[in-house]
Parts: structure tokens; C-alpha cells; sequence
């Protein structure tokens, strides 16, 4: 945690809502937002960061994946007030300006997306296990994975993509 | 092939156009579009399986602040069409509802939060009736009718081969199993959504809708809201899977369309997961009780098979799914197999659970599981090797075009050759040998064969009943083409296989192919995606399309550097005469011309480079095949099933892209794991569904999916390009592999599957009740 987060604590403002500041892919915003509202709506409909997608609100289908201090964690689970000055990461934080990250050519090489829903939440999941430092084998990514469910490709492709996005690294 | 000299990309492992833009999280599902003003939609479902509406009170709704209607059947009288069974859904229930979930009121207000807030708050007073439950005691009524004026029983069909009676009762040997499939889903990871966008200026509807079938979509809107089929525009964005869900038709599109149409605003509805176990199509949930004839080879010489199959409380329009699954799963019923004889009785019921549609191989599933079943049946009542009774039955290279004895005629495949590689693949004999020895250690391991035939690219399907697509292609002054289909793909890669095909034809680089789909407005009228139907009859248009232009591009090829059109080829971006490459011109300059420099047009030749084609290919169905293997290890005192091995050997014609056609094996092979091991929707004796989140249904996760080994056999079909259809093939497969592996483990305990999906607590009361058998004996 940085120490220069500035601890902000949530205001009553409009009717219903409290202000809060976000920090978003290094970017910080300040909203107005229902204390019920989900950080994953939050950061679709508020901020526009529509990459990070909606499979269950239960907290079980892995597809709303965001790193929050960098551990993946279910958007869906969280409410955008808990995030308050916490350092979140979607899909678009992990994107390049142009082009794919290693990472995600490696999806593209393995032909590891389909109908590409559950895509970003894989992609976060397996940048923090590739970040993490732990060895990185069949048996570690499909453990990272199995949070998250992918109805399309049976996994295969996406284990190979990131084994392989591993040993690039490793160069 | 055509004449096309070196197909580049045809066969190739080409990368995916689809890929950047969802991997970069820039990809636009429905519920990513955001348009100003725009109000949402939550529905009150029914939570009775059966009970009477006395009373909706709205009051306390339309208080809420931001509501701004809460729309009953009164507000929104329209009944879904079912001309053959008069039991139309209505799109709010009306007077009674039949299952639960069951859409009973629509709330629109300002936010989703909102719309849910409004929904608490609305008072259904139900009287209750007794739900229909029980698929058997519904076709007698018990214990009553779910629609009043009508039996449950809706469907009664039969056919049996002449001379089924001498053959059966002349057999030597018979024997009868009892299956049962319970109800499953497809689960696409998107839910169901769709958003209507009304202008006032034109009167037009826009909308947007994850769907199968953009132009079906539009038909179904069109006539449900009496607007001319040109006043309404769908367009179907990206689609987070489909698996058949996502090609029917249901009653929240009609309420959030005619909501924003009297509204005036977009209306937006995004389904929640505990909406989508509800209501989104069911499937499976039939009941097959099988007798089988056979000799002393274990030659199968006759099968009866009587079905049960419970659609749900309604039938989709088109598509009453209990029929879907029984008329495929009766059709393919023999398989590989040349099985003489059947005799086949379907009745299908309604009862009070959601109602059933489409999920990817339709009844093929279950088909193969009976199929296959049957054959391991045999072997085990004979005390022979499985692998030999189905060399015993396999139909084999010199049989075809074979003739089923459902009417149906297979074109070429390689039935015995992809059992054989399969085998070799995990070593057959030794397999064997090893089994022994962990057997005597107290391993369950077994071995499950599937040798699946997969009919495809069908006249009729769940995506509608036009048997042909359409593409238009456009090469623009720059010399990029700009294709458009009619299909409506959900993540299969329509865009770059189609391209593959058309940039193949016309000698250019794959990239510089743009295939557009799901807007009405650009695309041809198409029948959509389902049946395996686009690789075949979309990939055949792509081809037709393709050569069309060509044949411009060549005789003007031919015209400018003054040679004979049949010496023209076109290749790596250019026009050029054979064996002489420096005479040459540049697509790019072709096409240039083409629209800016007609004055060196040849004489009669217009301007432009646009052509449409539209393919039906000869034949009613083509017909994939291949071989699936599964090796599991059963846990008998926990139940729990581990896939050891899993060997794919597949045969779907000619491969266009082996890349995507093995991403689609995969997929399929970690739901038919689904379906036989983990997914079931339970519905209590009330009618209560009781499985209604992703942790009470259960998906396969990377931890259940074993790594496969695929491979591919190459049988060209009759159809342009030689393709043949395999998005459902491996899902076909799978269960039947996993059960038999399951069978074949727990054959020392005498157990044999007929129910899927297996559940631990089954495997561990069939392996307990063996062995206190064993002990009593």
C-alpha cells in the first residue's frame, strides 16, 4: 500500500449517494455513488471501463476479475465504497497503448478466447499469477484458473497461452 | 477445390481477427452500450410452479422513485405464436403462471437498482395448483393439465422399419436398459440482454440483442409488434456464447421492444444469472427405455426405443425443444452402426418447469450416449471386448452412401479408421493389461469409447428453417474487401474463417478481408447460427462469393494486360499471367480502376467490384464423424470421477482452420464432462427449481477438464470446399465416452451407467450396495 494514498472517507452528499475518489489504473476519480452499487457497475457504467465483464454477481464465475492492490478479486463481490483509495486494475489497466501485451498475444498465438466474455477476468487472473513470482506449470495455472469459468474453450488453449506467455518472460 | 492455385489460408492456423479487440477489453457486448436516458428493466417472476394469479397490486412499484411504468399482461397483451400446440407464452403470464420464473410483471425505471427496488414491492396474491413435475405422470394427465383446455401430451409419433417385429423376437439375445437424462443448460457466460433504441423522427426500432439469428430475431419483432420487418433494425454486437440459448425467441425481448417503442426512450434489460438458470432454454430431461436385439457376435439386429421427453411449460416458437431432443436423438440412433432395424415411439409432454429449447447437439447427446450404451450392453452380457462389438457393427468404407434405417443417408466418413487411431493413441491392448493390475490394487480406472456421427449443415435448425446463406462482398476502391453474412456467430470465428475462404479466392491477404455481421441493415438475409450449419453453408456462400469476384477481377485482369482469362491467376495481392509474373497488376490497381478509371473497363463491363452469392449445398445434411476416448479414475468411497486421458479423433471434411476447429473440440469436450458429471437442474416435487446459482449448478472448471490429444481425419463432403459442420460434434461425444469410462471402471461392482449426469453419491451407493451383496452372497 502506498503511503501516499490519501485516506478519504466517504461523504453524504446527493440524496443516497457519498462521494468517494477511485484509483483506477493509476488514475484517480472522484464520483458520486449509491453505497449498494457494485464496484463492477461502478466501473462499467460510471467509468466506462466496459472490458471488465458481468457473468454471474455471484461470485463465481471468475469473469469480472479486477486486481485491487494487485490480488484478483471479483468485482462483483466488492462494493465501489470498499474500494475507496485502494489501487484497482481492469483489462484496460493492463492493455497497451497499442497492441497486446505479451500476455495477450500469447491468448491470441494459442487461439485461447472464444466468444471473448470471459477474457479479461482470465487475462487479470494470470497477469497476477505471471507477476507473482510462483512457478508457473499446468498444475499452477489451471489452480490460478479455476476461479474462473470460461464456457467456450475447454482451458487447454488458455494454459498453453500462459505457459508460454511464462517462458517469454522468463527470457 | 476450385482452381485456386495454392489455397494460403485455407487449412492454415490463422490467428483470429476477432482476437484483438477482446483481449483488449474493447469488444462491445449489449450491456456495454450506453446511450442517454436510457431505462432498464427488472422482471417479477413467478416463484409458483403452478398457481393461479388472483391479484397483481403495482401500487407500492410505481412509488418508487425513478419508476416510471410497471407493466403487467394488461399493458403489454402479447402471446408468443405456437400454431402447433395453442399454449403461446404469453410475454407477462396471464391469469396463471407455469413454471418458475415465469415472467409475471416488467418494472422500467431509471436504474436497474431501481427497477429491482420496485419489484419487492410488488404484491402477487397466487392461489396455488398442483405443479406437473413428473414427466410419466403427466402423459396422464396427473396430476392434472398444465394447459387446461389441451392434454399434456402434445406429441405422439412412431416409426418402425418393416420386418422390426421377425427380426427382434427372431434374435437369439435380448436385453433392456432404462435411460435417463436430466435437465442441463447451455450457460453462456453473457447472460441474455437485449436494448431498444426507438426513433421518433423515422419511427424505426433499433435493437440490440445477443442472438443466433439476427434476421430471425427481426421476423419474430416485426410480427410481434405489427411493424414492417424494414422498420425494425437488429443488431447483435459481440455474444458472450449462444449454445442454441441465444437462438430463440423469448417474451422479455417483446416487453422491453414495446416498452421503449410507447415509452420513447431506450429501454434497456440485462438478464441476471439467477434469470438465466430460470428461463434461459433448458434442454435434455428425456427418458429412453431401450430393448435391443443382437446375436451370439454381438451383432445389434434390432433396437426399440421409447421416449419421454418433458418440454417445459411451453414451446419455444419453432422449436419445442422436448421434439428437437427426441426427434435427433431417435434419428441418429444407430449411429455408426449398421443396426437394421428400430422401432421408435415418441411422446412428448408439457409440464410445469421452464421451457425446453436448444443445447448444442440437441438430442445428439443423448443419442450417442443410447448408442454407445447399447453396444458396451452387449459386450458385457456377451463377455466380449466393447472394441469388438463395435468392429462387429461399424459401418464401414464401402457401405456408403449409407442408408439409415431413419431415412437418413451418410455421406463418406471414416468410421472404423477413427476408432482404430483412437486406440492407437492410448495404446489399447496395454491399457487393458494395466487396468488389471490396478484393479488388483483397488484403482478403478476405466476406458469409455464414443463413435459419434454428427449431422450438420441441415436444411432446418434451431437457427430456422432457410436451407442456404448469403455473403456480399464489396472490394472497395482500395482494394480491402468488405464481406457481409447472414450468420450470427457467438464466438466461433465466422470473421476470420470466412475471411480465409475469401481471401483465398481472390489471392489476397486475409487481413485485408473484413467480414461484417449481425446488422440487418448491412447483412444478407441469413438464416443465422445453429445446426453446424455455418462453416458449411456460410463457408460455401464465402467460396461462391469469392469466385464471383474473382471472375471480374480476372477478366479485368485479363483485359489490361492483354491476355486470355484463363491465363490469369491471382495471388499474393496480384494479377498476373501464368509462367510469365512480370506481367502483372496489382489487386489493389484492379480494384482502383474498377471504380476510378472506367474508361479502361472492358467494353460492357460495369463499374465496381461488389457481387452477392447464396449457397444451399446438394445434399439434405452432411455428416462429421470421429471417435472420442475418455480413461477416468473413480474414487469409489468418495464418488468422485477424475478424467485420467482424453483422445479426440475427429473427421469434419475439409479443415479451414484447425486452430478453431480444435478450440471448438475442446469447448465441447469440458461441457459434455458437464453434462455427464456435474450439471443438473433439479426441480423439487413442487416444481421449485432448486439449482439456481453457479454454485448449486455446477461447471466445469479448469480443474475437471483434463489436457487432450486431438487429432483430424480429412473425408471431404459434397459441399463447396469439401466442408462438413462439427461445432456440436464433440459435445455429442463426450458424455457417451465419460459414462461408458465410468461403466467400464465400476464393471468389477457390476455397475452400469443409464443416468447422467453421474452424482458421487450415486457411485457411492452402486459401488456400497455391491459389496454388501457381495457379502450376503
Amino acid at each position: 500500500m502506498s503511503e501516499t494514498t490519501q485516506e478519504v472517507s466517504p461523504v453524504e452528499t446527493r440524496e443516497g449517494t457519498v462521494e468517494i475518489t477511485l484509483k483506477v489504473n493509476g488514475k484517480s476519480h472522484r464520483i458520486a455513488v449509491e453505497p449498494r452499487m457494485l464496484l463492477s457497475d461502478v466501473l462499467r457504467h460510471e467509468l466506462g471501463l466496459t472490458g471488465t465483464h458481468v457473468g454471474c454477481e455471484q461470485g463465481v464465475c471468475g469473469a469480472c476479475t479486477v486486481l485491487v492492490e494487485g490480488e484478483p478479486q471479483r468485482s462483483c463481490l466488492m462494493f465501489a465504497v470498499q474500494a475507496e483509495g485502494r489501487e484497482i486494475t481492469t483489462v484496460e489497466g493492463l492493455t497497451p497503448e497499442a497492441g497486446l501485451s505479451p500476455l495477450q498475444a500469447a491468448f491470441e498465438r494459442h487461439h485461447a478466447l472464444q466468444c471473448g466474455f470471459c477474457t479479461p477476468g482470465m487475462i487479470v487472473t494470470c497477469e497476477a499469477l505471471l507477476r507473482s513470482g510462483r512457478p508457473v506449470t499446468e498444475e499452477t495455472v489451471r489452480e490460478a484458473i479455476s476461479g474462473n469459468v470460461c464456457r467456450c474453450t475447454g482451458y487447454q488453449f488458455i494454459v498453453d497461452a500462459v505457459l508460454d506467455a511464462a517462458k517469454e518472460g522468463a527470457r | 477445390m476450385s482452381e485456386v492455385l495454392k489455397p494460403q489460408f485455407t487449412g492454415a492456423r490463422v490467428t483470429r481477427l476477432e482476437d484483438a479487440r477482446l483481449l483488449r477489453g474493447q469488444a462491445r457486448y449489449v450491456d456495454d452500450f450506453e446511450y442517454p436516458g436510457t431505462l432498464e428493466v427488472a422482471f417479477l417472476r413467478s416463484n409458483r410452479a403452478a398457481a393461479r394469479i388472483q391479484s397483481v397490486d403495482v401500487t407500492e412499484a410505481l412509488a418508487v422513485p425513478g419508476v416510471k411504468a410497471v407493466w403487467t399482461f394488461a399493458d403489454c397483451p402479447i402471446t408468443l405464436p405456437d400454431r402447433p400446440f395453442q399454449v403461446g407464452q404469453p410475454v407477462l403470464a396471464r391469469d396463471e403462471v407455469r413454471f418458475v420464473g415465469e415472467p409475471v410483471a416488467a418494472v422500467i425505471a431509471d436504474s436497474r437498482y431501481r427497477a429491482e427496488d420496485a419489484v419487492e414491492k410488488i404484491r402477487v396474491q397466487y392461489e396455488p395448483l398442483p405443479a406437473v413435475v413428473d414427466s410419466r405422470a403427466a402423459l396422464a394427465d396427473q396430476p392434472r393439465r398444465v394447459h387446461e383446455h389441451r392434454p399434456n401430451r402434445f406429441l405422439h409419433k412412431t416409426h418402425v422399419t418393416d420386418g422390426f417385429n421377425e427380426a427382434f423376437q427372431s434374435a437369439p439375445h435380448h436385453l433392456e436398459l432404462t435411460f435417463r437424462w436430466n435437465r442441463q443448460t447451455g450457460v453462456t457466460m453473457e447472460t441474455r440482454g437485449c436494448l431498444a433504441l426507438p426513433d421518433p423522427v423515422s419511427g424505426r426500432l433499433t435493437v440490440y440483442a445477443g442472438h443466433q439469428s439476427p434476421h430471425g430475431l427481426r421476423g419474430m419483432l416485426a410480427r410481434l409488434l405489427k411493424l414492417p420487418e424494414h422498420q425494425v433494425r437488429v443488431v447483435v454486437p459481440e455474444v458472450g456464447g449462444g449454445f442454441g440459448i441465444k437462438a430463440m425467441f423469448y417474451p422479455e425481448y417483446v416487453v422491453v421492444a414495446e416498452a421503449a417503442r410507447r415509452l420513447g426512450r431506450p429501454v434497456k434489460w440485462i438478464g441476471d444469472r439467477m434469470e438465466s438458470l430460470l428461463a434461459d432454454a433448458h434442454a435434455r430431461d428425456a427418458i429412453h427405455e431401450v430393448a435391443v436385439a443382437y446375436d451370439d457376435e454381438g451383432r445389434i439386429l434390432a433396437v426399440r426405443d421409447h421416449v419421454i421427453g418433458d418440454t417445459g411449460a411451453y414451446a419455444f416458437p419453432g422449436f419445442p425443444g422436448a421434439v428437437g431432443e427426441a426427434n435427433w436423438a431417435t434419428e441418429m440412433l444407430t449411429g455408426p452402426y449398421k443396426i437394421p432395424h428400430v422401432s421408435i415411439e415418441i411422446e412428448c409432454v408439457f409440464s410445469n418447469k421452464a421451457p425446453l429449447g436448444p443445447y448444442r447437439g440437441v438430442g445428439g447427446p443423448i443419442g450417442a450416449q443410447v448408442q454407445e450404451a447399447i453396444v458396451d450392453a452387449v459386450a458385457r452380457a456377451l463377455g466380449k471386448d466393447p472394441v469388438e462389438v463395435r468392429r462387429a457393427n461399424l459401418i464401414g468404407p464401402e457401405d456408403f452412401p449409407y442408408h439409415t434405417p431413419t431415412g437418413k443417408v451418410y455421406d463418406p466418413g471414416s468410421y472404423g479408421e477413427s476408432l482404430e487411431r483412437a486406440l492407437a493413441l492410448v495404446d489399447y491392448e496395454r491399457f487393458r493389461k494395466d487396468q488389471e493390475q490396478w484393479r488388483a490394487q483397488g484403482r478403478y480406472v476405466g476406458l469409455g469409447l464414443c463413435v459419434f456421427v454428427e449431422p450438420s449443415a441441415m436444411a432446418e435448425s434451431e437457427a430456422g428453417s432457410i436451407p442456404y446463406e448469403a455473403v456480399t462482398l464489396r472490394m472497395e476502391p482500395s482494394g480491402v474487401v468488405t464481406a457481409a453474412v447472414g450468420t450470427g456467430p457467438t464466438g466461433q470465428g465466422h470473421e476470420t474463417t470466412f475471411a480465409q475462404l475469401i481471401a483465398d479466392q481472390l489471392g489476397i491477404d486475409v487481413k485485408d478481408v473484413v467480414v461484417l455481421h449481425g446488422d440487418t441493415d448491412s447483412a444478407p438475409f441469413g438464416g443465422g447460427t445453429g445446426g453446424s450449419r455455418s462453416g458449411t453453408i456460410g463457408g460455401g456462400a464465402a467460396i461462391r462469393a469469392g469466385q464471383a469476384l474473382r471472375r471480374k477481377l480476372t477478366q479485368l485482369a485479363a483485359h489490361l494486360l492483354e491476355a486470355a482469362e484463363e491465363d490469369i491467376r491471382l495471388e499474393a495481392g496480384k494479377a498476373f499471367v501464368a509462367g510469365v509474373p512480370a506481367r502483372s497488376i496489382t489487386i489493389r490497381d484492379l480494384a482502383r480502376t474498377a471504380y476510378t478509371d472506367v474508361a479502361r473497363l472492358p467494353e460492357g463491363m460495369q463499374p465496381g467490384l461488389e457481387v452477392v452469392a447464396r449457397y444451399q449445398p446438394p445434399g439434405a445434411a452432411t455428416y462429421s464423424n470421429g471417435t472420442h476416448l475418455a480413461v477416468v479414475e473413480v474414487d469409489v468411497e468418495t464418488g468422485f470421477v477424475k478424467v485420467l486421458d482424453y483422445v479426440v479423433v475427429n473427421d469434419c471434411g475439409v479443415l479451414v482452420n484447425p486452430m478453431i476447429v480444435e478450440g471448438q473440440i475442446h469447448g465441447g469436450v469440458a461441457q459434455g464432462i458437464g453434462s455427464a458429471l456435474l450439471e443438473e437442474l433439479r426441480y423439487d416435487e413442487n416444481g421449485q427449481l432448486t439449482t439456481t446459482s453457479l454454485m448449486d449448478y455446477l461447471l466445469p472448471t479448469a480443474e475437471d477438464v483434463p489436457r487432450m490429444r486431438v487429432e483430424h481425419i480429412q473425408t471431404p463432403s459434397a459441399s463447396e470446399g469439401g466442408i462438413k459442420g462439427m461445432g456440436e460434434g464433440s459435445l455429442i461425444a463426450a458424455p457417451g465416452a465419460i459414462a461408458a469410462a465410468v461403466s467400464d471402471a465400476l464393471a468389477p461392482f457390476g455397475v452400469f451407467v443409464t443416468e447422467l449426469p453421474i452424482r458421487p453419491q450415486q457411485i457411492v451407493a452402486w459401488v456400497q450396495a455391491a459389496k454388501t451383496e457381495a457379502q450376503a452372497g
